[in-house]
């Protein structure tokens, strides 16, 4: 099969990997590694135990982020939250309201390179959740509300070029974020990303994904592998070098 | 004896004047007429002779009192006065062909003009023959307005204005068109008929001069700018010149001047300055056997060379927390150009089952990074990046790029991560030669335990490490901040490399094992940073309730000691210009800093301003502001290169600066040496005078009727001549002898 210059293009680098062979990764212990925080403000916000594993163990096998595939559980005014840039939140149910304290670490946690995925599992385009969230972010970001992303936001090319995010359902198909500077660190979805992620112990996914099934969730998944490359990386997907690189293979318009 | 009998009279010719008062001589006259009746007496007829002496004495009495006085007048006329302006500016200096200077036969024709006075002028006139052509600035009309002025009310019989016809003032006027003409209004009304030799011949003189060297006074590094040389020929068939351009010294390039019809050409360089700071740019062209000034074919000006921004190159291999960081702290700083590559798949990834095509990924331009692109940056940073998998049969040769680099001035930071140092497989290859630790550990190349690194002596006052200005504040601090969490093992410290940061436990050769080190290779600098949980000490901090501070100001100072910037350098020379004109005034600042920037306050500052005329001394203290000033020569055209060590009070050396500047070299006088006969012919029309073309002879015009008189007056005060007293006295006992021998008494 002729490869395309695209393909060639990117095959050459992958050649220049295998060359490297497979080497297992040092890192200096699970400390610098990646992992998930989960926030726990109520019984609802732990609901999808093995979302966050699954995640990490997809990106390590995906991409070069070297992940200790696990998720702790935190509240929000814990400060061990600062051990762990990545953070989510879901939920179904409405949020207690978080306590001054806990609001500020979080405001600081965010302001200072943390970031935050909150993930509505309801499914319910109306969901008490949902009106809490957005209270909580109102409440914490006054000056700065939550705004759709553009489709040519950098967390939909952060590793995979996404062409609308969907998790366990395709309700919004759409990402909300807070803008701190040139970085959204706090992104949400209404479509139950963690949804589409989440398994039973013996590795089967525990929940269907409609209406799209397996591809929908195909999706979700790079979805939530963009969510952690977007947080390791910021905007580095709209540099010059790569946007130009993109445009002229073809594969962003 | 008879000059004093008769006070100084001569009596040749003049008249008699009487000075004494009307009402003094009528009292004398009536005294002397009473004295007289009273005399005279009986026996008339026999004393005639009494009565006669008595009456001359008594006369000459009268004529005492009136006080008579000789005045005698005469008159001289002298011959008029010639007085000669001699041309002394630079121009004049120029060698005609034949060998001789227009000066020189200035002075000549001065000579044979025979004048009453002398003269000379450039941009004012001065009295007295000129000793050489020296003078700036000719200013003709000027000189003859300021000669007008000096004879006011006065005839002169002739003015010799002696000059090559080259005006700086304000003689010549030119038109919208271009057209020059003589500005009549400017000349004076002269004191005598004025007669204008020409100096220089009427053929032009063979010369080749760079009239201007054209370029902003900055340029910013790495981005392209244009440097223009104008060049001008006369007297000389050339059709182009080659224009070679050195910067400090070394040449950068050399381009062909086309001459046109008017003997006009210029030559473009296009420059891409790969340094910050100040650099003195010189274009020059070939000296030709017949060139009259040859000194005017080359010119100087500096050009100040600015970073607009920082240019990083950040490759990781693999995105991590600690990337992230960076990656952020280098983002958001507006004086950051940041280009990063982070490796986001490797080839263990591909298992994933995921096509290329939904994959954002673009191929890494390692060669055309490591080669190319190299020079382009201001700071590379290799933060977890394993070479081998991309380098491939290329290594040697990218990584001896690398090296280069820095050798050349550019500045590498490795930092640490299960694909830096050794674990990247840095050992024995040129990257190696340049880090500031050494490499080649055998075993385990990584410890993963937890750690607070601690501050060394030298990293005490480093400005990498001088977090806040405090010394023990800085120490508290750094003992404050979160441990790290593991660390590569290397084989220590470079010789000549400073350990800022050390690992509190492990030791390699008998010294702590650095885990913060830095050196300064060639012109380069590097910096080795072995763990990769500096991240740590900004988001560790946030949760304490402070802020990132510790984090951005360790990473601020880091880059800013890499790149080397010279204005943040611990000494830096302040110039309000580049490029001044001879005689300008220029005060140089010298800025003095410690480790932590703060300002040094009582630094001694020695050094020197180095010129064509030599060096001058500078020495002083620097205020509370850590600043001090001084004045520096401009007198002389060329570079002057400006040389600082500033001093601590213990005498140890708080840094080392230099700067350059120019003294525009461009020299007016001469710019444009062909003779101007024109000019000199319409100066002799417009003031009613005559020309005499160069090489010719012919009098000055003179005017006769400004023959000055002279008058001579002499005033002889005959009332006080001896004689006269003599007279009147014998007269007046004669009168006496003649009564007493009458048998009056």
């Amino acid at each position: 099969m002729k490869l395309s210059p695209t393909r060639r293009g990117f095959m050459g680098a992958a050649a220049a990997f295998a060359l490297a062979g497979c080497r297992s990764a040092h890192a200096f212990g699970p400390p610098t590694r990646v992992d998930v925080a989960e926030l726990q403000l109520s019984r609802g916000t732990l609901s999808r135990p093995n979302a966050w594993s699954r995640l990490l163990l997809e990106t390590v096998q995906t991409t070069s982020v070297e992940c200790t595939p696990r998720a702790v559980q935190l509240e929000p005014d814990d400060p061990e939250l600062f051990a762990h840039p990545f953070a989510v939140l879901v939920g179904n149910a409405e949020l207690p309201a978080l306590k001054p304290a806990a609001r500020e670490q979080l405001v600081r946690y965010l302001s200072y390179g943390g970031f935050l995925f909150v993930d509505d599992t309801s499914g319910d385009p109306d969901s008490p959740f949902d009106r809490s969230v957005r209270s909580l972010i109102q409440q914490c970001f006054p000056t700065r509300p939550l705004t759709v992303l553009s489709a040519e936001h950098s967390v939909y090319r952060s590793f995979f070029l996404l062409r609308e995010p969907v998790g366990r359902v395709a309700l919004h198909r759409r990402l909300e974020g807070v803008a701190l500077g040139s970085m959204h660190p706090l992104l949400y979805s209404q479509d139950d990303v963690s949804g589409a992620l989440d398994r039973r112990e013996d590795g089967l996914d525990l929940h269907a994904c409609v209406p799209g099934g397996e591809r929908q969730r195909r999706e979700a998944v790079k979805l939530a592998i963009n969510l952690i490359m977007y947080a390791l990386t910021s905007n580095y997907k709209h540099d010059q070098a790569h946007v130009r690189q993109l445009m002229q293979e073809g594969r962003l318009e | 004896m008879i000059e004093w009998l008769t006070a100084g009279g001569t009596f040749g010719g003049g008249e008699l004047v009487y000075t004494g008062g009307p009402v003094v001589i009528g009292i004398a006259a009536i005294g002397a007429l009473l004295v007289f009746a009273f005399a005279v007496g009986p026996g008339l007829r026999r004393r005639i002779p009494e009565f006669g002496a008595l009456g001359l004495g008594l006369g000459l009495v009268v004529l005492v009192v009136a006080r008579p006085v000789w005045l005698a007048e005469s008159e001289r006329v002298e011959p008029g006065r010639l007085v000669v302006l001699i041309d002394a500016s630079r121009s004049m200096a120029v060698a005609e062909p034949g060998g001789s200077t227009r000066f020189d036969a200035a002075l000549a024709l001065a000579e044979r003009i025979e004048p009453t006075e002398v003269f000379h002028f450039g941009g004012e006139l001065r009295a007295g023959a000129p000793l050489g052509a020296t003078l700036d600035g000719t200013d003709i009309a000027g000189a003859l307005q300021a000669l007008s002025r000096r004879y006011a009310g006065e005839e002169l019989a002739g003015i010799a204005l002696i000059s090559d016809g080259i005006d700086r003032g304000g003689l010549i006027r030119v038109d919208p068109a271009g057209a020059r003409s003589l500005d009549p209004s400017v000349l004076p009304a002269l004191p005598g008929p004025l007669t204008v030799y020409a100096a220089g011949s009427a053929r032009d003189v063979a010369d080749v001069s760079i009239t201007h060297v054209v370029s902003g006074s900055f340029a910013f590094l790495r981005s392209p700018f244009q440097l223009e040389v104008l060049v001008e020929r006369s007297g000389m068939a050339a059709e182009a010149v080659p224009v070679t351009l050195t910067r400090n010294g070394q040449t950068v390039g050399t381009s062909t001047a086309t001459f046109d019809e008017a003997g006009r050409g210029r030559a473009v360089f296009k420059l891409s300055p790969d340094a910050p700071g100040r650099f003195v740019y010189e274009a020059s062209v070939p000296v030709a056997a017949d060139d009259a000034v040859p000194s005017n074919n080359r010119m100087s000006r500096v050009v100040r060379v600015v970073r607009d921004r920082v240019r990083v190159l950040q490759v990781c291999g693999s995105p991590s927390l600690d990337q992230k960081f960076l990656r952020l702290f280098l983002k958001e700083d507006p004086g950051v150009d940041l280009v990063s590559f982070f490796i986001l798949r490797t080839q263990a990834d591909l298992r994933s089952g995921f096509m290329p095509d939904e994959i954002s990924l673009i191929e890494f331009p390692y060669r055309r990074l490591f080669s190319d692109d190299l020079p382009t940056f201001d700071l590379v940073i290799l933060q977890n990046f394993d070479y081998e998998a991309f380098f491939e049969r290329d290594s040697a040769r990218l990584l001896g790029n690398i090296a280069d680099y820095v050798r050349a001035g550019g500045a590498l930071a490795m930092i640490g991560g299960d694909r830096s140092f050794d674990l990247g497989k840095y050992g024995g290859t040129p990257v190696a030669d340049v880090l500031p630790v050494t490499l080649g550990v055998s075993g385990a190349a990584v410890d993963e335990a937890a750690f607070a690194p601690v501050l060394t002596e030298a990293g005490a006052r480093h400005p990498v490490t001088r977090l806040v200005a405090e010394l023990s504040e800085n120490a508290a601090l750094w003992q404050r901040l979160p441990s790290m969490h593991g660390t590569n093992l290397t084989g220590g410290a470079a010789s000549d490399a400073g350990v800022l940061l050390s690992h509190p436990s492990q030791r390699q050769g008998g010294a702590a094992l650095p885990v913060l080190a830095v050196r300064q290779v060639g012109l380069g600098r590097t910096l080795a940073l072995t763990v990769d949980s500096s991240w740590r000490w900004s988001f560790s901090e946030a949760a304490l309730g402070g802020g990132n501070q510790a984090y951005l100001r360790f990473w601020k100072s880091a880059m800013r000691w890499l790149v080397g910037d010279p204005d943040d350098q611990a000494v830096v020379i302040e110039l309000p210009r580049e490029n001044v004109e001879p005689g300008e005034s220029l005060q140089v600042t010298v800025r003095v800093r410690d480790a932590g920037f703060a300002a040094v306050p009582g630094a001694t500052v020695v050094g020197s301003v180095s010129g064509p005329d030599g060096e001058v001394p500078l020495s002083g203290l620097t205020g509370a502001d850590g600043h001090v000033g001084f004045g520096v020569p401009t007198a002389t055209r060329g570079a002057h290169r400006v040389k600082i060590r500033a001093l601590a009070a213990d005498r140890s050396e708080l840094g080392s600066a230099e700067t350059v500047y120019a003294v525009f070299t461009r020299d007016p006088e001469l710019d444009r040496i062909s003779a101007d006969a024109e000019t000199l012919r319409a100066l002799a029309d417009a003031t009613g005078g005559a020309f005499v073309p160069g090489g010719t002879w012919s009098p000055p015009l003179r005017k006769e009727a400004a023959g000055r008189v002279v008058t001579d007056r002499r005033e002889s005060a005959l009332w006080s001549a001896p004689l006269l007293a003599l007279v009147a006295a014998s007269l007046l006992s004669l009168s006496w002898w003649f009564r007493r021998r009458a048998g009056q008494r």
